[in-house]
C-alpha cells in the first residue's frame, strides 16, 4: 500500500499508536512529572489526565526550534525519516532528552501546578501513570479517522476497565477529543471530560475564594481556540483572574470566542514556517497589550507563543494559567459561596453526520455539505493561515472547501495535493463562525483529509 | 487559441514574472474555478497572482501577443459568473496581492490598489473621521477593482449611490500592456468623453483596473434608525416611494418581505415579529435635527399604514436590523439552491413590482423571499430551490427570467448592482431589444473592438 500522507504525519501517527505520543518520547518521560505529586489510580472515579502532549511538549518545542535552524537544508519530511533510524539505533530518546529535557521542565511544572491547585481546592483525583492511554487526538487532527476510531475504542475499554468516570485535563485539545470526538466515534461513551479551568472556576465560586499573588502583575490572556471557540469556555477564565489580587488583566484585540490562533493545530509539524508566521501575528498582537506575562491554557499554544516571542526578540514569559494560580494559592481567603453564570458559548453550526468512514459515505456527506458553500469568501477574511500564505485561494478556507468539493465530485485534482492544502489549516474554526451558509468548515476539513488519505491509498498490485 | 499559444505565453511570462506568482497545478486552478453565483464552474489554465503593475502589464502584453484570454479576478464574490472563465485555457489574473491603500485627507481622497478590499478602504478612512460610502454586503472581501468593474452598490446607496459616483481617477492596463490614467485625483476636471464611466461596470472585458483614487466623505454626525412594520407589502413600497418623493434621503432605506422574516426566524432561530413587510431607514443628520427628521420619516411610514419605532441606541439599532442582517445567511442556510435576482424599478413602480413578484411566487409555488435596497428601487428576490430536483430547477430558472421581465416592462433594469456576467446575458439582450435601440449592441462592440481588438479580455461576458 502506498500512502499520500507526508512522511512527518506517518511518523507522528505511528508514534501515537505505538509509543503514545507524537514524537515517540515514551511513557517513562510522559509520567515523570507526576512522581511524588499525585496518587495512583482514579480517586472517586476521577483522574487528572495529562495526555500525550503536555508532559512532553518541551521536546516538541526543542524540535520546532531546531527545524528553524535547519530550514533550507532539510525538510521536515526528511527529518521524519531520521527518527525511526535513530530509534533503531537506540539513541532516539537519549539524544532528545539531552537536547531538550531542560525545556520540558516548564511544561512538567505546569502539570504539577495544575494538580496542586486542584488538590488545594479540594478536588479528589488520581493519575493513571503508565496506564494512562493516549487520547490519540493527533490521529483525528491529521484525518486518520479510521485509525482514530480503532484507537478510541481501545481507550474507552481501557478507561472503563480502570474505573474512570470523569477526566480533568489541562489540555483543551484532549478535552475536546473526549467531549466531542469520542461520543461521535465510540459507542456508549459516557466518561465526563472537563478542562482544568472549568473545574477551578466552579470550585472557586463554590468556596467564594479570593487569591492573592502578593505582587502587582499586568497579564494578558491568550484564549486557545479549542478552549474558547470549540468548548465555549471563556467567562471562567475572566472570573478566575478577577479573583486574584495583584493581577491586572489586559485583553488583546482578538479574545474570547473571537480569539486569534497561535499557529498550532498540527501545523507546527506539517508546515513549520507557516505556523511561525501565524504565531508571529499573534505575539505581536499580545505584545501590544504591554503585559509583563502572557497566560494561556494549552500546551501547544504555549509552545507557539514562547517561540514566537523569542523570534520577535521579546523576553515576555508565557505561563499556563495553572502556574499563576499555584503561586497565588499561597495566600487564600475564603468567603461567601457565589454562583456566577458562565455562558457556554456555542459558536459553531451543527456538525455534519457521517454514517461511516467508508469512502462512499464520506464522499456523499462531503459532497452535500460542500455543495452548500456559496463561495462568498467570508470565511477567508479572518482565516489565519490564509493570511500567512498571502491569501492564496487554495490555502484559504473557501479554497479548501472548494477543493474538497472538487475531490469528491471527480474533478481531476489529486488526493495527495488536496491533502497538502488541507494540512495547511490549523483547525481554529474561525471560518465556521463567519460562514453565512452554516458550514462546519474545520470539521469538513478533517473529514476531507480522511477522504484524501483513504481515496489516495493505492494497493501495491495496482501500482504499475 | 491553441495549446501552443498558451505554452508560448507561459514560457515568455516566466521570463518577466516571478515564478512564485504563476500557478498551473490543477488544485490551484480548481480553487479559482467558481464565484459566488456557484452556477458556473470552469478552471483557468493558469493563475497569475499580480503583485505589481508590471506583472499586470506583462500578462496583458504577452496574452495579447499570443491571443490568450485573460480573466481578471478580485475577491471572486461576483454573483453572476464574472470572474469565472467562459472559455477553457484562460489566464486568471488574481489582483488581490495588489492591495495598498493611502488616504489623503487633505485632498479628500483615498488611493487604493485594485486588490484592496472595499472594507479596508472604509476602515482606513475612518481613522480620519471619514468613510467610504459604497458598501456592498460583500465589502469585507470584494475588492475595489471588482467593485468598480461591477459598479457595485450597497445599503448606503440610498443616499450615496454606487461606485461610479465615487471615482475621481483610475489607472487601467489595456490589452497589449499599455497603461492609461483616466481622470485626476481632484474634485473637478473635465474632458470628454468620460472614460471612467466606460470602465465602470465593464466586468473585466476592456482592461484591468490597477488602482483608483476614490472620494471620501465625513462620517455622519448622528444616525437614528427607524423601523416600519406593514400589513401589506404594497404599503411598504408606497412608504419608500413617498419618503423619497417628499425629499428625505435616508442613508439606508431597505425593505424585507414576510417570507424573508419567516426564513430568518426559521433558520437562525430568531423571534422577530412576522409582518407582511418591514422597512428600515437610517436617518443621518446633525445632532440638532436628526430626531426631527426621523420623526418625519416615521410619520410618512404611518401615513402609509405602518407601525413604527426608532432608536439611536447601538444595541437597539442592531436589534431593529436583525432581520436584514441575517437575511442572506438565513436563505443560504435554509436552501442549497438560490438564484439571487437583482432588479431595479422606478420608485413609482415599486408597489406594482412587489405585487407582480408575489404573483410569480404564487404561480410557481417556490419560496422567494424579497429584500433589498428598495430606496434605490433595487430588489433582490431570492428564488429558493433544491438543485437536485429537476422540476424545481426548471421553475427557478423560469422565475428568474420572469422577474427580469418585470423590470424591463416597468421601465427598470435587470441588474441594479450584481452585473451581467454569464448569468444575465440573455436577459440583458432582452432589455436591450426592449429599450436601448438597435445601435446599442453595435456601439458597445465597436468600443470593445477598438480597445481589445484581439478579444482577450474576459471573453464571453455581457455580450462581448
Ligand atoms: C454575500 C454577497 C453579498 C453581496 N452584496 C452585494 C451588494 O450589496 N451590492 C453589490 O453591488 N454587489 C454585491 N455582491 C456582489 C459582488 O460582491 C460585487 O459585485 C463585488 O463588487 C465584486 O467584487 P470582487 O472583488 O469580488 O470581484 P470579482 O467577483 O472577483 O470580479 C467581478 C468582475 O469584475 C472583474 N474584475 C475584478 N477585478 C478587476 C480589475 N481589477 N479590473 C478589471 N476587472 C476586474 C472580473 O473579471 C469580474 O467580471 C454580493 C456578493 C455576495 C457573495
Ligand atoms: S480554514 Fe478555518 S479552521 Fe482552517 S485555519 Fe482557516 S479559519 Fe482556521
Ligand atoms: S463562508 Fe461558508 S459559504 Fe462562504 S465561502 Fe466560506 S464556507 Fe463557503
Amino acid at each position: 500500500m502506498t500512502d499520500v500522507i507526508p512522511e512527518v504525519v506517518r511518523f507522528a501517527a505511528e508514534n501515537t499508536k505505538e509509543v503514545g505520543d507524537v514524537l515517540g518520547i515514551g511513557t517513562d518521560k510522559r509520567t515523570r512529572w507526576a512522581r511524588g505529586i499525585v496518587e495512583r489510580g482514579p480517586v472517586d472515579g476521577t483522574i487528572f489526565y495529562a495526555g500525550e502532549m503536555y508532559p512532553v511538549m518541551g521536546y516538541s518545542e526543542g524540535a520546532f526550534r531546531m527545524l528553524k535552524r535547519v530550514e533550507g537544508l532539510m525538510s521536515i519530511n526528511d527529518l521524519a525519516k531520521i527518527g525511526p533510524i535513530m530509534r533503531a539505533l537506540g539513541i532516539y530518546t537519549v539524544s532528545i532528552n539531552a537536547l531538550w529535557g531542560s525545556i520540558n521542565r516548564k511544561y512538567e511544572r505546569a502539570l504539577q501546578d495544575a494538580v496542586n491547585v486542584l488538590k488545594a481546592l479540594g478536588v479528589s483525583l488520581g493519575y493513571l501513570f503508565e496506564d494512562e492511554p493516549p487520547s490519540g487526538v493527533a490521529l483525528h487532527t491529521y484525518g486518520l479517522l479510521r485509525e482514530f476510531k480503532e484507537h478510541a475504542d481501545w481507550v474507552h475499554r481501557r478507561l472503563r476497565g480502570l474505573g474512570v468516570k470523569k477526566i480533568i485535563t489541562l489540555d483543551p485539545i484532549v478535552a475536546t477529543a473526549f467531549r466531542l470526538y469520542y461520543p461521535e466515534f465510540v459507542r456508549d461513551w459516557s466518561i465526563e471530560s472537563h478542562h482544568f479551568v472549568e473545574v477551578v472556576a466552579d470550585r472557586m465560586a463554590e468556596l467564594g475564594l479570593r487569591l492573592n499573588l502578593g505582587r502587582k502583575l499586568r497579564v494578558t490572556y491568550h484564549d486557545p481556540c479549542y478552549l474558547a471557540r470549540t468548548l465555549g469556555v471563556v467567562d471562567e477564565v475572566r472570573f478566575i483572574l478577577s479573583r486574584v489580587e495583584g493581577v491586572e488583566l489586559i485583553e488583546p484585540a482578538r479574545r474570547g470566542v473571537l480569539t486569534g490562533c497561535s499557529g498550532d493545530g498540527g501545523l507546527e509539524l506539517t508546515q513549520p514556517p507557516v505556523a511561525r508566521k501565524v504565531a508571529l501575528d499573534r505575539v505581536e498582537e499580545l505584545s501590544k497589550t504591554g503585559a509583563e506575562l502572557v497566560l494561556t491554557s494549552c500546551p501547544a499554544c504555549m509552545l507557539m507563543l514562547r517561540t514566537g516571542f523569542e523570534s520577535i526578540g521579546q523576553s515576555v514569559d508565557v505561563w499556563d494559567l495553572a502556574s499563576l494560580l499555584a503561586e497565588a494559592m499561597n495566600n487564600v481567603e475564603r468567603g461567601e459561596s457565589i454562583s456566577p453564570s458562565f455562558r457556554r458559548y456555542n459558536v459553531f453550526p451543527k456538525s455534519p453526520h457521517f454514517r461511516s468512514l467508508s469512502l462512499r459515505d464520506l464522499s456523499e456527506v462531503l459532497k452535500v455539505e460542500t455543495d452548500r458553500c456559496k463561495k462568498c469568501g467570508f470565511c477567508n477574511v479572518e482565516c489565519p493561515t490564509s493570511k500567512a500564505m498571502d491569501r492564496l485561494e487554495s490555502r484559504s478556507s473557501r479554497g479548501r472547501v472548494t477543493l474538497i468539493n472538487s475531490l469528491v465530485s471527480g474533478d481531476p485534482v489529486r488526493p495527495r495535493e488536496v491533502l497538502d492544502r488541507l494540512y495547511t489549516c490549523v483547525l481554529c474554526g474561525r471560518c465556521s463562525q463567519e460562514c453565512p451558509a452554516g458550514l462546519h468548515v474545520q470539521e469538513l476539513i478533517v473529514y476531507g483529509r480522511a477522504y484524501s488519505i483513504y481515496s489516495g491509498r493505492i494497493p501495491e498490485e495496482l501500482l504499475d | 487559441m491553441s495549446d501552443e499559444n498558451l505554452r508560448r505565453f507561459l514560457s515568455e511570462l516566466s521570463r518577466k514574472v516571478d515564478k512564485s506568482k504563476i500557478f498551473t497545478e490543477p488544485e490551484e486552478l480548481y480553487s479559482y474555478s467558481l464565484d459566488a453565483s456557484t452556477e458556473f464552474k470552469q478552471p483557468p489554465a493558469v493563475v497569475v497572482r499580480a503583485g505589481s503593475e508590471e506583472d499586470v502589464r506583462a500578462v496583458l502584453e504577452l496574452a495579447d501577443r499570443n491571443r490568450v484570454p485573460v480573466v481578471p479576478r478580485g475577491g471572486g464574490t461576483s454573483l453572476t459568473g464574472g470572474p469565472v472563465p467562459a472559455v477553457p485555457n484562460a489566464i486568471l489574473l488574481d489582483l488581490t496581492p495588489m492591495n495598498r491603500i493611502e488616504v489623503n485627507v487633505d485632498d479628500g481622497y483615498a488611493m487604493a490598489e485594485a486588490g484592496a478590499t472595499v472594507l479596508e478602504v472604509d476602515k482606513a478612512c475612518r481613522q480620519y473621521g471619514f468613510f467610504f460610502p459604497p458598501d456592498p454586503a460583500s465589502s469585507r472581501i470584494a475588492t475595489i477593482g471588482g467593485a468598480i468593474a461591477e459598479n457595485a452598490g450597497g445599503l448606503r446607496g440610498a443616499k450615496f449611490g454606487v461606485m461610479k459616483n465615487w471615482i475621481l481617477a483610475m489607472e487601467v492596463i489595456l490589452p497589449g500592456g499599455r497603461r492609461v490614467r483616466i481622470g485626476e485625483p481632484v474634485y473637478k476636471w473635465r474632458w470628454g468623453p468620460d472614460l471612467i464611466s466606460l470602465f465602470v461596470g465593464s466586468e473585466g472585458t476592456l482592461g484591468v483596473i490597477t488602482k483608483a483614487w476614490l472620494k471620501i466623505y465625513p462620517l455622519p454626525e448622528k444616525v437614528v434608525r427607524v423601523l416600519g412594520v406593514f400589513d401589506r407589502i404594497e404599503e411598504a413600497g408606497k412608504a419608500i416611494a413617498q419618503i423619497r418623493r417628499r425629499g428625505y434621503v435616508p442613508m439606508i432605506l431597505e425593505l424585507l418581505d414576510r417570507e424573508t422574516i419567516e426564513i430568518v426566524n426559521e433558520s437562525l432561530g430568531y423571534n422577530i415579529e412576522v409582518a407582511e413587510a418591514m422597512v428600515i431607514a437610517d436617518v443621518d443628520a446633525p445632532r440638532e435635527s436628526v430626531w426631527r427628521i426621523a420623526g418625519e420619516v416615521e410619520n410618512v411610514m404611518r401615513e402609509c399604514g405602518g407601525r413604527t419605532s426608532a432608536s439611536d441606541d447601538p444595541v437597539e439599532m442592531e436589534r431593529l436590523y436583525m432581520a436584514r442582517q441575517g437575511a442572506y445567511a438565513a436563505v443560504t442556510r435554509a436552501y442549497p439552491g438560490v438564484l439571487l435576482e437583482d432588479i431595479t424599478v422606478p420608485l413609482s413602480k415599486l408597489s406594482t413590482a412587489l405585487k407582480e413578484l408575489d404573483d410569480i411566487r404564487k404561480e410557481y409555488g417556490l419560496r422567494m423571499p424579497v429584500f433589498g435596497h428598495a430606496g434605490d428601487g433595487n430588489l433582490h428576490p431570492n428564488i429558493c430551490f433544491d438543485p437536485r430536483d429537476e422540476e424545481q430547477l426548471r421553475k427557478a430558472r423560469e422565475m428568474f427570467l420572469k422577474t427580469g421581465e418585470i423590470a424591463i416592462r416597468l421601465g427598470g433594469a435587470i441588474s441594479g448592482e450584481h452585473g451581467i456576467g454569464l448569468a444575465k446575458k440573455e436577459l440583458f439582450l432582452e432589455e436591450i431589444k426592449a429599450v436601448r435601440g438597435e445601435g446599442y449592441v453595435e456601439m458597445v462592440r465597436m468600443i470593445k473592438q477598438m480597445i481589445d481588438p484581439n478579444g482577450i479580455m474576459n471573453p464571453g461576458k455581457i455580450f462581448l
